[in-house]
């Protein structure tokens, strides 16, 4: 009986997180006149695919999904190596005034972009980096190592010493330490801030749109953006775009979400 | 044993290549002209420009126009830091207003083009109102003796009617004021809700400044947003449009749910035929001549002079531009009546097109429309426009009117704040 209810309660939710999918994925189908008519909760008449055809070749999408790629996929690696460089500093190395270094780190990222895009324009504008997708890649890594590195070094922080003492009597030095028996050993949760990272900074529109001025640079969030007009916004196109945008955030959790478990099980057998 | 790391350390060598290929860099050349701006390519100006980048590449042999689709937001959020880089485009549309082309040409950010306009004759097509927007002082306020931009197009708004409904309910299609009001009556008391209405965005506020204007003549206008007189926010016009509006949403002209929808399902609304009458501006017409499937009609806002509306976005030469002289031959193709037909027939409204040579009907009702309000000098220009942030600030004032949660007179009272303390730093 309980059994029942949880169940129909976590349809009920299940439900209400894949509405705004849903919606987007009907109107991503719907010809602009049949959305007029219909409203944009009506079944389409017709599936009617001009509308994703024509973002595509609109805004160039296949070059946006490179470089969200380079983007998203080189600050997922270079931020992780960072947070793990760092947090062994902080976690196992015992760096005096630790918790205020991660204070300081998390400060980074509890500020508010806005806040950063001043200091960032000048910066990148002074080494001659503005408008180029390294500015982003750097920016973002710094941006997400600092959550990588308060997390991690938490985490690190609860490594069995014993494990690294070992290490140490076996003649292993810090960075054979680090590489032989710390990474492998919390390889699960780095390759969960790997896809983490990856898809944050995806997801990433305003520093993007700010630093990326040529549209051969831009990301894919940015992409969406030109859709939005002045005062007029077409519904139908704004779906296509969006299932364009979603999709490839998706596709990459689906296949990492395999090595994840993979990763976790090669934890627990060591 | 070690393959985890020893896989980051492969994917780190697969990105470092991709990351060097990131450095690269497009500058400038003077063989090509960069272009921006944010018009659909369905809408009248996207055709229209698309046009012009032939044309300009026929006429200018080896030069090619080197076009960017932008967003509307990206280039609001980012314009003033790009422009100060050399990443600066050639040529750009931008937004006209104190807030916008006015506080860029402040910066010195937009090149003066005054000598240009007078010598290749734009200002001779473009008429008084809408040189308004194109010319700012150096406090960076429109009307002043600077050019700073041209426009191509304009815009203003007008009653939309689906004929369809009016003929259903036996209702003529309004003519005068008190017709429009009969109309709305009769509606009611057939259980129509007459007016499609956008609360949360900028459609209530303009019906508010419309009716206002209906009291008001040009001097009020520029006292208001040119700081050129005295603007008492109690005055008869401001009274009258506020108590007519609040006096519509007590008669049910406008639905009381209306303060939470935006302007796109309240456009939405109208054209999927639920609404008799929807009142705004000509940015809608061609999307309701794309995909509307009654029979549909519209005109200037009966019983006033004056309507909202003013010249379209402008044509800016970044300071930092290499090519100006290239960017001047461009905006001179667009203002050519070959390009001006063209968006007018697209169904936008050119700024120096003759009306004679429209063939598509609709257009032709629109442009000259247009025309009418022109002569009589009557583009009002928009509400927000006098004062930053005043958008926001109008629609919780039309939202509160529309809830009857405050008088007319608290609604004017909140206006006037925020205008005021503007006044003071303009120093108007």
């Amino acid at each position: 009986m309980t059994r029942r209810l949880v169940v129909g309660v976590l349809a009920i939710l299940a439900v209400l997180t894949l509405f705004p999918f849903l919606l987007v994925l009907l109107n991503a189908f719907k010809s602009p006149g049949d959305y007029t008519t219909g409203g944009p909760l009506a079944l389409p008449d017709a599936l009617y695919f001009q509308g994703i055809v024509d973002f595509w070749v609109r805004v160039d999408f296949g070059q946006k999904l490179v470089n969200s790629t380079v983007i998203a996929g080189s600050v997922a690696v270079l931020a992780v190596l960072v947070s793990v460089l760092t947090a062994y500093a902080l976690g196992i190395g015992r760096v005096k005034g630790r918790l205020w270094i991660v204070a300081v780190f998390l400060l980074a990222n509890l500020m508010p972009q806005e806040a950063l895009v001043y200091p960032l324009y000048f910066l990148t504008k002074e080494v001659d980096l503005y408008d180029t997708r390294l500015a982003v890649i750097i920016i973002f890594t710094a941006i997400q190592a600092a959550f990588g590195t308060y997390l991690l070094s938490s985490v690190l922080s609860t490594f069995p010493r014993e494990i690294v003492e070992a290490a140490r009597i076996d003649g292993a030095n810090r960075w054979q330490v680090l590489w032989r028996v710390v990474v492998p050993i919390s390889w699960p949760t780095l390759s969960v801030l790997l896809v983490f990272f990856f898809i944050w900074t995806w997801n990433e529109f305003f520093l993007p749109m700010i630093m990326l001025v040529s549209n051969d640079n831009q990301t894919v969030p940015v992409a969406l953006g030109v859709l939005q007009g002045q005062r007029l916004m077409d519904a139908t196109a704004q779906s296509a775009s969006a299932l364009l945008g979603i999709i490839p955030a998706v596709v990459f959790f689906l296949i990492f979400q395999r090595t994840l478990t993979r990763g976790i099980a090669v934890g627990a057998v060591k | 044993m070690f393959t985890p790391g020893k896989a980051l350390l492969a994917v780190l060598a697969l990105a470092a290549p991709l990351l060097v290929a990131c450095g690269d860099d497009a500058g400038g050349n003077a063989n090509e002209l960069r272009l921006w701006h944010y018009e659909g390519p369905d809408s009248a100006m996207g055709k229209a420009w698309d046009a012009a980048i032939e044309e300009f590449e026929d006429t200018h042999p080896g030069v090619t126009v080197k076009f960017e689709a932008k967003g509307f937001e990206q280039i609001q959020k980012s314009a003033q830091m790009v422009l100060n880089s050399d990443e600066a485009p050639d040529l750009m549309e931008y937004n006209k207003g104190n807030a916008t082309a006015g506080l860029l040409s402040k910066q010195g950010l937009l090149t003066d083009m005054s000598a240009e306009v007078t010598e290749r004759g734009w200002d001779k097509l473009l008429s008084p109102s809408l040189q308004t927007t194109c010319k700012y002082d150096e406090r960076g306020v429109m009307g002043g003796d600077k050019w700073v931009g041209v426009p191509n197009y304009a815009e203003y708004t007008m009653a939309y009617y689906n004929k369809d409904l009016f003929a259903q309910h036996g209702v003529e299609i309004p003519e005068t004021f008190d017709d429009l009001v009969a109309a709305m009556d009769k509606f009611v008391a057939a259980g129509v809700t007459p007016l499609s209405m956008g609360g949360k965005e900028y459609p209530a506020q303009q019906l508010l400044y419309q009716l206002a204007l209906s009291k008001a003549d040009t001097e009020w206008v520029d006292n208001l947003q040119q700081y050129k007189g005295d603007v008492d926010f109690h005055d008869e016009a401001w009274t009258y449009g506020a108590e007519t509006f609040a006096d519509w949403v007590r008669k049910g002209y406008l639905g009381k749910d209306s303060a939470g929808i935006d302007a796109e399902s309240m456009g939405v609304a109208f054209m999927s035929g639920k609404f008799p009458i929807m009142m705004s501006g000509s940015w809608w017409y061609g999307r309701v001549q794309s995909t509307v499937k009654f029979d549909w009609d519209t005109a200037l806002f009966p019983g006033s002079d004056l309507a909202l509306g003013s010249s379209g976005n402008i044509w800016v030469v970044p300071e930092g531009s290499e090519n100006k002289e290239l960017a001047y031959d461009f905006i001179d193709i667009t203002m050519k009546k070959a390009n001006q037909e063209l968006l007018g027939n697209s169904g936008g409204i050119p700024v120096a097109a003759d009306p004679a040579a429209i063939t598509d009907e609709k257009s032709k009702h629109l442009i000259e429309d247009y025309q009418t309000l022109v002569d009589r000098d009557g583009l009002a220009y928009y509400p927000d426009w006098p004062a930053p942030g005043y958008y926001d600030v109008l629609v919780s004032a039309t939202q509160k009117l529309i809830n009857g949660s405050a008088s007319p007179d608290e609604v004017l009272d909140e206006l006037a704040g925020p205008y005021e303390e503007n006044l003071a730093n303009v120093g108007g």
